[in-house]
């Protein structure tokens, strides 16, 4: 039976595609047929994210509107032949798509597929609607800043409102040295707020940037912290049990001095 | 029924139900008065308008009709049982239904002002309002909003706004497990978040016309 996630938050710019482009490639690595739909119609991202951009010939519009069939639409990976990609149109905005249409493709996914993941755009309006209306399950991406905390909490409730279950919470970018220091708020203070459960939680890594610039993900890099964070969570979407990521400090050269001289423990954030 | 106007609450909503015999003047001053008290209670609220069996005319629906709008209530319906009230509903384009308020709802244990009780909870963006007492098993987290004609009690974080007593009751309070609102009022009275993050359970109640916090103390006799 197929799965449709989604994947939103309420605010912008705190990961959605880079966790949707992460987790897709990481389910299709574990074996699974994976689809990833961008839902941000007319600010199409997930495709440069993915290193696809140059193969679009036909988009999610084009699908809904006929204009295709849908096995056109879809871009194969060429990394991984389980992973494919519905792209969103860049010429259009959100009402050209409605929430039945979303959830008659959706249905449609679910007939080839293991998994559907749903890019969601920010915001709670239409375009967010609509990438819900297909969902069966939903995740929720925040970053560990008050304004982003406060759009989750938003988001969770009109999630609840739209009766699609209880939503799951990847905490991302958080930097260990800061919450350490607190000077940035914890994985506890974040899930302490939005009393949902928690899915995964991925550190601030250097690698989601040089990656995404290059349109590979961080799960192709091996030692990318942000990369096994996100291979977990697809294990644990996958009924695995995996223990959280003990995430070590970003340290300074002074610390590795330190350290290397056995003067200071090693902090670790649990 | 004795006063010129009531409000009443229950699981559709808020309902203003208006005296069946008190001259409309009456009615309509008592209103006028009451949602000036309440001005925060009102705004953006939805309720329906019982008239019951009184034969309201179209001049004094549409007068009625213009003071809330410009209270910023939403009324969605007219219940009415009279042919005029559906008339005049008509031509103001509301929705009309019929009323049964002399059968009466059964109340617990004899209370008129029946509280609330909600069991999860409230997050940013959702509001929560009634006429009564609230009392809420969970948080309110920030940037949510709970507005309640009584006291309001939070067995839980309150972190959002709150506003006891917002139909003018300036005896109601507020308490929680963890009293730290990022705006509390208490009828016209207001304070700010406080700065530290409270010790324990703590009340809030208007004294000397000023709000005041205290800890709650087991044993403690309170009015």
């Amino acid at each position: 039976m197929a799965r449709v996630i989604t994947i939103t938050s309420g605010k912008g710019g705190v990961g959605k595609t880079t966790t949707t482009a992460n987790l897709g490639t990481a389910l299709a690595m574990q074996g699974q047929r994976v689809v990833a739909v961008d839902a941000d119609i007319g600010l199409r991202n997930l495709d440069v994210v993915m290193g696809l951009e140059n193969r679009i010939v036909y988009d999610l519009v084009d699908v809904v509107e006929g204009r295709c069939r849908l096995r056109q639409a879809l871009i194969k990976d060429k990394r991984f032949p389980e992973l494919f990609l519905l792209p969103a149109a860049q010429t259009r905005d959100k009402d050209a798509v409605s929430p039945e249409d979303m959830i008659e493709l959706c249905n449609s996914l679910r007939r080839e597929f293991d998994f559907v993941l749903v890019d969601s755009p920010a915001g709670i309006e239409g375009g967010f609607r609509n990438a819900i209306a297909g969902a069966d399950e939903v995740l929720i991406v925040t970053t560990p800043e008050v304004s982003a905390v406060r759009d989750a909490d938003r988001i969770v409730g009109l999630v609840e409102a739209f009766e699609k279950g209880h939503p799951r919470l990847i905490l991302n970018r958080i930097r260990p040295q800061m919450v350490n220091r607190g000077e940035m708020m914890s994985k506890e203070d974040v899930v302490e707020i939005l009393a949902i459960d928690l899915i995964g939680v991925v550190p601030d890594d250097e690698v989601i940037v040089t990656s995404t610039n290059r349109g590979e993900v961080a799960v192709m890099q091996k030692g990318s912290q942000a990369g096994r964070a996100y291979t977990d969570i697809a294990r644990r979407l996958l009924g695995e049990d995996v223990p959280m990521l003990v995430l070590t400090d970003d340290q300074s050269l002074l610390d590795k001095f330190m350290g290397a001289l056995g003067l200071r423990p090693r902090r670790t954030v649990r | 029924m004795s006063a010129p106007i009531a409000i009443k609450g229950n699981k559709e909503g808020l309902r203003l139900m208006l005296a069946e015999d008190a001259p409309w003047d009456e009615v309509m001053a008592a209103l006028r008065s009451q949602l000036e008290r309440g001005t925060e209670f009102f705004h953006g609220a939805e309720l329906t308008i019982d008239v019951g069996d009184r034969a309201v005319q179209d001049g004094e629906l549409s007068g009625l009709l213009a003071l809330m709008h410009e209270h910023g209530l939403q009324p969605s319906a007219l219940a009415t049982n009279s042919r005029e009230g559906r008339s005049a509903g008509r031509s103001a384009g509301i929705a009309t239904r019929p009323t049964n308020r002399h059968v009466p709802t059964p109340q617990p244990s004899g209370e008129t002002d029946a509280a609330l009780m909600v069991a999860r909870t409230l997050r940013s963006g959702q509001v929560l309002r009634h006429h009564a007492h609230v009392t809420i098993v969970g948080d309110v987290n920030p940037g949510a909003e709970v507005i309640a004609g009584g006291s309001v009690l939070v067995w839980g974080r309150l972190r959002g706004t709150v506003h006891a007593g917002a139909l003018g009751d300036s005896s109601a309070f507020v308490c929680a497990l963890e009293l730290m609102p990022s705006l509390l009022r208490i009828a016209d009275t207001m304070a700010r978040q406080p700065d530290q993050r409270p010790a324990g359970p703590e009340t809030a109640r208007i004294k000397d016309g000023q709000i005041e916090v205290e800890q709650w103390e087991a044993g403690k006799t309170r009015a």
